[in-house]
C-alpha cells in the first residue's frame, strides 16, 4: 500500500475495473462447487460460510481487479418456508466501486452472496 | 532535652562514667585484668571511642546526609516538599560535617598515640563544639517549640509503651535481635548495609530516651562497655573468627554478669552495644563499597521501616509483604514470586558470604575506631534527636514515593520482559534516573516506529484529503439481493409430506359450496301484437287474450277431468295453458260439433216433417229433404254458383255465394262469400269465407276438411285454413248472432307474379296421392295427422292453359305479427304455397289443333289411382290426357263418337268412384259420354239426353256405381240408372220456377247408415237438399260386375 499510496490514480483501468459479471460467475461456480448436496447443519454451515467466504474472495482476486478492495459476505440459511428479504444499499463512488451478487437455492438452503469491490484509490 | 543540655554544659558524665566503670571494673578486673591496661588509658580509650562513636555517628548521619542528599538530587525537578531554608540549613550542616570529618580524618592519619595534641585539640574542638552546640540548641529550640505539646505528649507517651514492650519483650527481643543482627550480617551486603542503618536510627532514638531518663549511667556504661570491647578485640589481635566468637561468649557473660544489675537498662545498652557495633560495619562499608541502584533501593526501603525500630523484624517481614502486594497491584503474580524467589535465594547465598564480608567490616572497625576521635557526639545526638526527625519525616515521605516508582521499576528488573519495556519506559524514562539502558534503547525504537507510522499517517491524510476533492461519494439505490416469500401453509405440508408414501384424503366440509343470489328479479314477459288497420277484434292481442277466451274450456276440462290430462289451474303458466288450449281446441271442436249437430237434428226434425211431405210430392226421387238456411242477412242478394262436397268428411259442404252487383242492404255485397255446411246442422255455416272478388272453383283438402282452395277469376289462388282462431278474424255482429268472416290465410295475389297465373282460373284440383289410392274411405275417417301433416300438391288450371303445381307447405310455428318474406300470408297464419312447376297444356295441343286458335280449358280433372294423369276438359268438346311428368299418356285425346273437333265447352268431368277408370263428360251441346280412360273414342255416346240443352254438371252417385244424375241449364235433373235403361234416364224431374244453378251430389256408402242425396242450389239462393229413395241409393249385390258387363256389352 505503501507503494501504491504515491500514484493519484483516481480511476480504475478498463481492464482492471469490478465486472460484476465476471465476479458474478466467480460466485456461481464457487458456490455451485461446494454447497452443491450440501444439506443445512447449524453447526457446519458457520465454518462454511466462512470457508465459502474466502474461497470466493481468493477466486475474485485471481480475476485480477487491480487496487480493489473486497468485501465478501455470505449468507447461508435454511430453507423452511419462511420469507427471508435481503437488500443492499452503499455509500461509494459510484463510477469505480460495484458489487456483484449471486443467490443459490436448493431444497433445503439458501445461499446469498454478495462482492463488494471498492477502489483503493 | 534538658539533660542533653547538661551534659553539653558540664563533662560531668566523664566522672560519672569513670565512677561507675571503676564500679564495673571491679567486677570486670577478673576478667581483664589480664590484659593488663591502665585505667587511664582505659579511659582514654573509652573515651577516644566514645568520640569515635561519636563520629560514627556523625558519620553515619553524614552518610544518611548524602543519600538523602542524592535522594533530594533525584527528586529535583519533580517535586520538593522541603522549603529551601531548610534544605539550606541541612546543606550547611552537612558540610560542616563534612569537613568536620575530613578533620577527623586528618587526625587520625596524623597518628592515633599523640594524645597529648589530641587531648589539647580535642579540647579546643570541645569547646568549639559546645558553641556550636549552643547555637544549635538554640536553632532546635526555636524549631521545637513549634511542635505541639500534643506531639511531645505522644511521643513521651510512645516511648513509655515503647519500653513498657520492651521489658515484656525483653528476652524475646533480645535474642530476636540477636538472631536478625546475625541473619542479616549473614544476608549480604545489602542487608547489613539496610539492616546496620535501622540500626542506627533505632540506636538514636534509643539515646533519646536514655537521655528522657536521665540515665546517664547507662550512658556510661555503654561507653565503657563499648570501650571495653573495642579495646579487647583491639588488643586481642586480629584474629577475627576467634574475636566474634569470644565476643559472643563475651556477650553472654555479660548477660549473665549484669543480671543483678537494672536488666532493662542492661539489655538495653547490650542491645544497643551490639547495634553501635553494627553500625560500625555499616559505616565502613559506606566508606568502603559503592552502593548500587539495587542496594540503594533497599536501603531506602529499610529507611521507611525504622519507624518502628523495635518491631523492625516483624515489620520488615511485613514490610515486605506489603511491598508484594504493592506489586501485586500492578504486576503479575508470577514475577513477584520469581522476585520473591530471588531474594530468597540472595539471602542464603549471602548467609555464606556473610562471614568474610563481616570480617572485613571488623578490620575496618577497628581502624575506624582507633582513628574516630572526636568529640562532638552530645551535639550530633541533639541533632539527630531534633532536626533529624523532620528530616527522616521528609525522606519517609520522598521514600514512600519513591517505592512507588522503584515497586514498578523492580517489577521490570525481575520479570526483565523486554517486549514491555521500550513502550513503558518512554514515558518514565524522562522521571525515573534509574531505568536500565536497555530500556532507553527500546525506547528509541518504539519512538522511532512511532514516527514513522505518523509520519505515513500525515502524508495519507494529505492524499486523502486531496482526492476527496475529486471523488464523489454517493449513495446507491437501494438493490433487493434475495426475496424469498414465505410459503403457505399448504404447500409446507405438501413439501413435507406430499411426497412420502402417503395418501391424501379430501374431506370435503362444504366450505366451496357458496350461495349464489340475484338481486335483480327475472324479467316477465308477454307477447303482445297489434295490426293495423283493426279490422277486428284481434287488432291487438296476446297470450292473455288466448287465456280468457279458453276460461270456459278449462272449466269444460275439469268437468271432463280426462286422466292424461292433468288439470291445471288458471294460474299456471301461459305455456302449460296454451297447451292445454290446443287439445281443447280439438276436444270443443269435436265436441261442440257433435252437441250442435244432434240439438240441430232434433230441431230440424220436426220442421221438416212437414216440408218433407210437402216437397216429397213435387220431387219424385226425393224420400225427404231440408233446406239449408240461407236465410242470413249478409247472404241476401248472392246467387249461388257452386256446390262442392268433400270427398272425405261426405257431409260438409261448400257453397260459393257469387258478389252481386245490385247495390244490397247488406254489406259485403261486392264480396264473394264461402259458406262451410255441415249438412246435420242446417241452421247456419260453420264457417264463411271470405273473398274480395269472385271465386271461379274451390275445392277441400284431401282428408279432413281443414282447407279450402279456391281460384278466383283475377288470376290468384287462395287458401283458407279452417283451424284458425275465429278471434284472428273480422268478426261482425249482425242482428242478434255474431259472425265471423274469414279472409284467406294465403293468397297468391300479385306475390307470386312471375309464376302465378294471369288469367281466370279454370280449376283448382288436389293432386290424390298415392298413399289414398283404394282406402280413400278409411283414410278419411282415421287419419287425422294426415290432415295436420300437410304435404300434398295443388294443381290450378286457368283459362290460358297453364298449369300450376303447387306445394302446400304448413309452417311449424304461427307468427302473429306476420312473415316479413311471405307477403302473401296472413299475420297468424299457418298454412301457405309454394310453387312447384308449371305446365303449359295449350303449347302441347297446338302443334295438333292448329286452328283452334282460341282454345280454352275449362275443366281439371285427375286420375283417381294415378297422380301423374290428368285429364283437361277444352272448349273444343275433346278432353286433353296429359301427364305431368314422364312418358306421353295414349290417348292424348277423348273425343265423341265422329272423332270431330267442334266448338262445344266440356262442363263437366266426373270419375265413376266405383269403376275409376271411367268417368262421365258433359257437353255444352248436351251431349253425354262415358269414357274409358284407355279409349280414346266414348263407350256410349248419349247425343239428346238432356233434350238439347247444355249440361251443367254431370255427377256419379256415390252409393250406387250404376247409377249418376245430370243438370241441364233449364233446371232440369235427369237421374240414371244404366242397369236399368242405357238409353235414357229413369227419372226426370224439372226445377219449374226456381232455377237450380248448381247440383250435387253426396252420399255415403256406410253398411249401417247409408244415405245419399242431392243438393240444390236455387236461383233465389236457398240450397235445398234432398235425400234420395232407397231404391236410388242402396246399391245392389255385384252392381259394379254387371255395369263391367255391360259396358263390356256395349
Amino acid at each position: 500500500m505503501m507503494g501504491t499510496s504515491d500514484t493519484y490514480l483516481i480511476r480504475p483501468n478498463h481492464q482492471e475495473k469490478f465486472k460484476p459479471a465476471v465476479v458474478k460467475e466467480c460466485i456461481r461456480e464457487v458456490v455451485r462447487e461446494r454447497l452443491t448436496g450440501v444439506r443445512y447443519d447449524d453447526e457446519e454451515v458457520r465454518q462454511l460460510s466462512t470457508t465459502l467466504a474466502d474461497s470466493i474472495k481468493d477466486r475474485v482476486k485471481k480475476a485480477g481487479f487491480d487496487r480493489y478492495k473486497l468485501t465478501v459476505q455470505v449468507v447461508i440459511g435454511e430453507q423452511r418456508g419462511q420469507g427471508v428479504k435481503m437488500s443492499t444499499r452503499c455509500f461509494w463512488d459510484a463510477d469505480t466501486d460495484s458489487y456483484a451478487e449471486d443467490v443459490f437455492i436448493t431444497e433445503n438452503l439458501f445461499c446469498v452472496v454478495v462482492v463488494f469491490g471498492s477502489y483503493y484509490y | 532535652m534538658h539533660t542533653e543540655k547538661k551534659r553539653s554544659k558540664e563533662d560531668t558524665w566523664k566522672a560519672a562514667d569513670l565512677k561507675r566503670y571503676i564500679a564495673e571494673g571491679s567486677h570486670e578486673d577478673g576478667r581483664r585484668g589480664d590484659r593488663g591496661e591502665s585505667l587511664e588509658k582505659h579511659y582514654k580509650e573509652s573515651r577516644r571511642e566514645r568520640d569515635k562513636h561519636r563520629e560514627y555517628y556523625t558519620g553515619g548521619r553524614v552518610d544518611a546526609d548524602e543519600m538523602y542528599r542524592h535522594v533530594e538530587r533525584r527528586k529535583e525537578g519533580s517535586q520538593d516538599r522541603r522549603d529551601d531554608r531548610e534544605r539550606n540549613r541541612i546543606e550547611e550542616r552537612l558540610m560542616e560535617k563534612e569537613r568536620r570529618r575530613e578533620r577527623d580524618t586528618v587526625d587520625m592519619n596524623s597518628g592515633e598515640h599523640i594524645k597529648k595534641t589530641d587531648r589539647r585539640r580535642r579540647d579546643r574542638e570541645e569547646t568549639q563544639e559546645r558553641e556550636r552546640d549552643r547555637q544549635r540548641q538554640r536553632e532546635k529550640d526555636k524549631v521545637r517549640d513549634k511542635y505541639t505539646d500534643e506531639e511531645r505528649v505522644r511521643r513521651r507517651q510512645e516511648r513509655e509503651k515503647e519500653v513498657r514492650r520492651e521489658e515484656g519483650d525483653r528476652e524475646y527481643k533480645h535474642y530476636r535481635d540477636r538472631r536478625s543482627h546475625e541473619s542479616i550480617d549473614k544476608g549480604g551486603s545489602e542487608y547489613t548495609d539496610k539492616y546496620n542503618r535501622e540500626r542506627r536510627e533505632r540506636h538514636r532514638e534509643r539515646e533519646r530516651q536514655g537521655e528522657e531518663y536521665g540515665i546517664s549511667r547507662s550512658e556510661k556504661e555503654r561507653r565503657e562497655r563499648h570501650a571495653e570491647r573495642k579495646q579487647s578485640e583491639h588488643k586481642e589481635g586480629k584474629d577475627y573468627q576467634d574475636d566474634r566468637r569470644k565476643d559472643k561468649h563475651d556477650r553472654e557473660r555479660r548477660h549473665k554478669e549484669q543480671r543483678h544489675h537494672d536488666e532493662k537498662q542492661k539489655h538495653h545498652s547490650e542491645s544497643r552495644e551490639h547495634r553501635d557495633r553494627k553500625r560500625t560495619e555499616e559505616e565502613v562499608r559506606h566508606h568502603r563499597s559503592d552502593r548500587e541502584a539495587e542496594g540503594d533501593k533497599h536501603t531506602e526501603r529499610r529507611h521507611k521501616e525504622e519507624k518502628d525500630p523495635k518491631e523492625h523484624f516483624k515489620e520488615r517481614t511485613q514490610e515486605m509483604d506489603k511491598e508484594l502486594q504493592q506489586t501485586n497491584s500492578s504486576h503479575t503474580q508470577k514475577a513477584e514470586e520469581t522476585k520473591i524467589v530471588n531474594e530468597k535465594e540472595t539471602e542464603q547465598e549471602y548467609e555464606d558470604d556473610f562471614e568474610e564480608y563481616e570480617d572485613d567490616f571488623e578490620e575496618l572497625d577497628e581502624s575506624d575506631n582507633e582513628d574516630g576521635e572526636k568529640e562532638e557526639l552530645v551535639e550530633h545526638k541533639e541533632e539527630l534527636s531534633l532536626e533529624k526527625r523532620e528530616e527522616i519525616k521528609a525522606i519517609q515521605r520522598a521514600m514512600d514515593e519513591e517505592n512507588k516508582k522503584v515497586g514498578a521499576l523492580s517489577r521490570q528488573n525481575t520479570t526483565e520482559i523486554k517486549e514491555e519495556r521500550p513502550k513503558w519506559s518512554r514515558e518514565s524514562e524522562t522521571t525515573e534516573s534509574q531505568t536500565p539502558q536497555r530500556g532507553k534503547f527500546m525506547d528509541f525504537v518504539a519512538a522511532k516506529q512511532r514516527e514513522v507510522n505518523k509520519k505515513v499517517a500525515s502524508k495519507q491524510k494529505k492524499r486523502s484529503a486531496e482526492l476527496l476533492r475529486l471523488i464523489d461519494l454517493d449513495f446507491t439505490l437501494t438493490s433487493s439481493l434475495l426475496d424469498l416469500p414465505p410459503v403457505n401453509e399448504y404447500e409446507m405440508y405438501i413439501r413435507s409430506f406430499g411426497t412420502a408414501n402417503t395418501k391424501q384424503a379430501y374431506v370435503q366440509c362444504n366450505e366451496d359450496n357458496a350461495d349464489r343470489d340475484i338481486q335483480t328479479e327475472e324479467i316477465e314477459l308477454t307477447e303482445k301484437w297489434t295490426q293495423h288497420p283493426p279490422e277486428h277484434s284481434g287488432a291487438c292481442g296476446g297470450e292473455n287474450l288466448f287465456l280468457y277466451d279458453f276460461d270456459f274450456g278449462i272449466y269444460i276440462l275439469s268437468l271432463f277431468s280426462d286422466p292424461n290430462i292433468s288439470p291445471k289451474t288458471r294460474d299456471g303458466p301461459l305455456n302449460e295453458l296454451n297447451i292445454d288450449s290446443k287439445r281443447l281446441t280439438t276436444f270443443l271442436q269435436s265436441a261442440s260439433q257433435v252437441l250442435i249437430v244432434l240439438l240441430e237434428e232434433d230441431e230440424a226434425e220436426r220442421n221438416s216433417l212437414r216440408k218433407l211431405r210437402t216437397q216429397t210430392d213435387d220431387l219424385s226421387f226425393s224420400d225427404g229433404g231440408l233446406q239449408l238456411n240461407t236465410n242470413l242477412p249478409f247472404l241476401q242478394g248472392h246467387h249461388i254458383s257452386l256446390i262442392h262436397f268433400s270427398e272425405v268428411q261426405k257431409h260438409t259442404m261448400i257453397s260459393v255465394h257469387t258478389s252481386t252487383t245490385k247495390p244490397s242492404a247488406v254489406l259485403l255485397g261486392n264480396h264473394t262469400l264461402i259458406c262451410i255446411w255441415n249438412i246435420w246442422e242446417p241452421s247456419r255455416p260453420q264457417k264463411i269465407l271470405l273473398y274480395e272478388s269472385e271465386v271461379q272453383c274451390c275445392c277441400f283438402s284431401p282428408g279432413k276438411a281443414t282447407l279450402v282452395f279456391a281460384g278466383t277469376t283475377v288470376g290468384s289462388v287462395v287458401l283458407w285454413d279452417l283451424r284458425e282462431h275465429t278471434s284472428n278474424h273480422y268478426q261482425m255482429t249482425i242482428g242478434d248472432d255474431e259472425w265471423t268472416f274469414r279472409h284467406p290465410s294465403f293468397s297468391t295475389d300479385a306475390v307470386m307474379s312471375a309464376s302465378g297465373h294471369f288469367s281466370t282460373v279454370m280449376s283448382v284440383e288436389v293432386v290424390p296421392s298415392a298413399v289414398a289410392r283404394g282406402q280413400r274411405s278409411e283414410v278419411s275417417l282415421l287419419a287425422p295427422k294426415e290432415a295436420t301433416g300437410l304435404s300434398f300438391q295443388l294443381a290450378s288450371l286457368d283459362e290460358s292453359g297453364i298449369l300450376n303445381f303447387w306445394v302446400v307447405v304448413e309452417l311449424p310455428k304461427t307468427n302473429v305479427a306476420g312473415s316479413p318474406t311471405d307477403l302473401g300470408l296472413r299475420p297468424g297464419g299457418k298454412v301457405k304455397l309454394l310453387h312447384s312447376s308449371t305446365l303449359s297444356v295449350v303449347d302441347r295441343m297446338l302443334h295438333r289443333a292448329k286452328k283452334s286458335a282460341h282454345l280454352q280449358m275449362l275443366r281439371l280433372k285427375f286420375l283417381p289411382t294415378d297422380s301423374n294423369h290428368f285429364f283437361i276438359g277444352t272448349n273444343m268438346g275433346t278432353v286433353h290426357h296429359g301427364t305431368s311428368h314422364g312418358l306421353k299418356a295414349l290417348p292424348k285425346f277423348y273425343r265423341d263418337l265422329e272423332g270431330n273437333e267442334k266448338p262445344v265447352d266440356i262442363n263437366s268431368i266426373s270419375f265413376s268412384p266405383f269403376r275409376q277408370d271411367l268417368f262421365l263428360v258433359g257437353c255444352g251441346d248436351g251431349c253425354i259420354r262415358l269414357h274409358s280412360v284407355s279409349q280414346e273414342k266414348p263407350l256410349i255416346e248419349w247425343r239428346d239426353g238432356c233434350a238439347g240443352q247444355s249440361v251443367v254438371s254431370v255427377q256419379w252417385s256415390q252409393t250406387r256405381p250404376a247409377v249418376f244424375s245430370v243438370l241441364d241449364s233449364a233446371s232440369n235433373i235427369y237421374l240414371w240408372d244404366l242397369l236399368k235403361n242405357e238409353t235414357k234416364p229413369v227419372i226426370t224431374e224439372g226445377m219449374g220456377k226456381d232455377r237450380v244453378t248448381a247440383m250435387a251430389l253426396f252420399g255415403d256408402s256406410e253398411q249401417r247408415n247409408t244415405y245419399s242425396g242431392v243438393a240444390l242450389a236455387h236461383e233465389s239462393g236457398k240450397i235445398q237438399i234432398q235425400y234420395f229413395t232407397s231404391n236410388l241409393t242402396v246399391s245392389s249385390l255385384s252392381e259394379v260386375e254387371k255395369l263391367t258387363s255391360l259396358i263390356e256389352a256395349i
